[in-house]
């Protein structure tokens, strides 16, 4: 006990001389100020703005969400300046309608909408059955992106960072020789990484989501970050043990950051579908943290056996691995 | 000339190194073949969720003209697939002689509006539309998101020189190679054309590549992309030596790394994605380089060519900014250095 006490001072004192914490604590600033003031602000996408142009006052019912505009250079600006929005020309007693064009089924909608503002009718409300409104929703999915994003990047570049730093400085030789059990020097490792991500998963959650909402679903939200951290931190260890310096390393992170989290962030996030996804492991830890935050139906029972049998996996592969380094190391 | 010849030999040893440069071109080549993604989708598209025998097939061919239509078997999984977060589906009912439509009520205002008027646009669907539309034609107001996929994997070539030249730098701290450079016989000057020269290489090599496989452009935008490719890479080669410079470890080198190159992605995507047009916040994102090359690039993927060679002015500009900042914080490095000697 003693042994891994000293371990964990150590790899804390490393952590500490490596700048992790004040980093970590820049980027929770950084995240906190872009979700509260940036994306937030940013999703947000009003219906099509209808510009009526009607000299001669044809249109006396139009709906009062129609903006009237006194010259048709003045309506030729307003389209101009937002594309999206359509224009209705009423000068000759006939509504002709212009837009700027963008695929057909949207300009068939965008013409159909503007024309229905002409003889508005107290149309009835959609039935809503979510229960998010769409800042909760900006804010829970931009959220478990950040998380996700910076889990990954510091589990997996931060324990490698460390490593390498012990391997340059010959610790992996010294502990050859202690006699001090294997499994503990990773293990401080894993249980330092666990908790820094469990306690910036809690802060960045609660300043993001907000307090009200993010209470019910942190124990959802820290048990995905767990499991997260560890698999990164576990793939983080076998990477930096199984590449020479950490220059390669950064190779297999940028591998990993384009290749396995691109489609993974595009399948989950937009409505494009790709069929293979599903054999993406990172997928399914990715729609864990998802659902956990829009408490979405829970994992099943396989999820989890599938997490824990990567977690053994990659566990006995960095034992084994480390054990080689410590003999290569003499 | 020798120095730099070293310098070559030294990275052509290095397997990875290599790598690091094939890389974005091995992602724009993925990206090529993986042309059946459609991305089309993601263009704000209208989606509907419908019942296998719970709508009629007129209304069903009706809400067609407008978007997709997607068909579920059971009310839970068409309640599913309208909660969904990643999606904007509208779910549509029969109900009576019109339609009832769901959300899930946290999509964008458009989809919102989109659900509550729809009802109306279908009990008016048999009114004759008398109306003239006349469709106007806007090119480059919005190139397809495949150009912007393109161009930023473009970016990240570019960007390549800068991490190479900042890790080479870090690493050359770390193993104390730093400290033989200072007795070689070799002037700062030397130095630094060298250190320059490697990442600009491989940088424009790569961007190159990377170009040739996504773009198709015309003879005189060939040439203006290859303006954009020279200046950006140089740009990025001296933000890495900047970074390498600065940089004590390996930990905080990538982590200035992944601050600037979020940066470099950020700005022109951000920008791209929400038009700004304000002129002063335009202004501003210009004070990042990649978000002149995104333009130019964009410009040049449209056929255009005149915004291109404002880009190209942008980036000469940089070019210059650049090199005076990195002269005067290695002037004050080298100063520091001599009098802690």
């Amino acid at each position: 006990m003693k042994g891994f006490r000293a371990l964990l001072k150590k790899d804390v004192w490393l952590m500490a001389a490596g700048k992790f914490f004040p980093m970590s604590l820049v980027f929770l600033i950084l995240y906190t100020l872009y979700v509260n003031f940036g994306y937030v602000r940013f999703m947000e996408e009003p219906i099509y703005q209808v510009y009526l142009y009607d000299p001669q006052g044809t249109q006396g019912d139009a709906s009062r969400l129609l903006h009237r505009v006194d010259s048709l250079e003045e309506m030729d600006a307003a389209l101009l300046h937002d594309a999206n929005a359509v224009g209705i020309d009423a000068s000759t007693g006939e509504a002709q309608l212009i837009l700027y064009g963008r695929t057909e089924e949207i300009d068939r909608h965008r013409a159909d909408y503007a024309l229905s503002l002409l003889e508005p009718s107290g149309s009835e409300r959609a039935k809503v059955i979510g229960s998010n409104t769409p800042e909760q929703k900006a804010r829970k999915e931009i959220t478990c992106e950040l998380l996700f994003f910076e889990i990954a990047a510091v589990g997996f570049l931060g324990i490698a960072a460390i490593l390498f730093k012990e391997k340059s400085m010959g610790v992996i030789r010294v502990h050859a020789v202690l006699p001090i059990q294997k499994n503990l020097f990773l293990l401080s490792k894993l249980l330092l990484f666990l908790l820094c991500d469990l306690i910036f998963a809690l802060l960045l959650t609660l300043l993001g989501v907000g307090v009200r909402d993010a209470v019910s679903l942190l124990p959802q939200v820290l048990l995905q970050t767990a499991l997260l951290s560890l698999i990164m931190a576990l793939t983080g260890l076998v990477c930096a043990l199984l590449l020479k310096d950490f220059r390669q390393f950064t190779l297999a992170y940028l591998v990993i950051a384009i290749f396995a989290a691109t489609p993974v962030f595009l399948v989950a996030n937009t409505a494009v579908k790709l069929d293979w996804i599903r054999f993406h492991p990172f997928y399914h830890i990715y729609m864990g943290l998802k659902n956990a935050y829009f408490e979405m139906q829970e994992a099943n029972i396989g999820y989890y056996l599938g997490c824990l049998a990567g977690i053994a996996v990659l566990f006995a592969a960095a034992r084994y691995m480390f054990g080689r380094e410590m003999r290569r190391e003499g | 000339m020798k120095g730099l010849r070293y310098q070559l030999k030294s990275v052509l040893h290095d397997k990875f190194c290599l790598m690091t440069f094939l890389l974005p071109v091995i992602v724009a080549a993925a990206l090529g073949l993986a042309g059946q993604i459609d991305f089309s989708s993601l263009g704000g598209t209208l989606s509907f969720g419908v019942l296998e025998e719970g709508i009629l097939s007129h209304t069903a061919a009706w809400l067609n003209r407008y978007g997709t239509v997607m068909v579920y078997r059971t009310p839970e999984e068409l309640a599913d697939a309208v909660k969904e977060p990643s999606t904007n589906l509208i779910g549509v009912e029969t109900a009576g002689n019109g339609i009832r439509t769901m959300v899930s009520g946290d999509e964008l205002e458009i989809y919102l509006r989109t659900a509550d008027t729809l009802p109306v646009l279908y009990e008016r669907r048999n009114q004759a539309a008398e109306a003239k539309v006349q469709i106007l034609e806007r090119p480059g107001v919005m190139a397809g998101l495949g150009d912007m996929f393109a161009a930023a994997i473009l970016i990240v070539a570019m960007f390549m020189g800068c991490t190479f030249n900042a890790m080479n730098m870090i690493s050359e701290k770390e193993d104390g190679v730093a400290f033989v450079n200072e007795i070689l016989p070799m002037t700062r000057r030397q130095y630094i054309v060298q250190k320059i020269s490697v990442g600009f290489i491989f940088g424009c090599l790569s961007a190159v590549f990377t170009a040739c496989i996504c773009f198709r452009f015309s003879w005189k935008n060939m040439f203006l992309m290859l303006a954009l490719i020279v200046l950006s890479v140089f740009v990025s080669a001296l933000v890495g030596m900047l970074i390498g410079g600065a940089s004590e470890g390996l930990m905080t080198g990538m982590i200035d790394i992944k601050v600037v190159m979020l940066l470099f992605m950020a700005v022109p995507i951000l920008d791209f994605i929400l038009g700004i047009s304000q002129p002063v916040l335009s202004a501003v994102c210009y004070l990042v380089p990649s978000q002149a090359t995104f333009e130019g690039i964009l410009d040049l993927s449209a056929g255009g060519g005149a915004k291109a060679v404002k880009d190209i002015g942008i980036l000469a500009g940089h070019c210059v900014g650049w090199s005076f900042l990195y002269m005067w914080v290695s002037g004050r490095r080298s100063q520091y250095h001599k009098r802690a000697i």
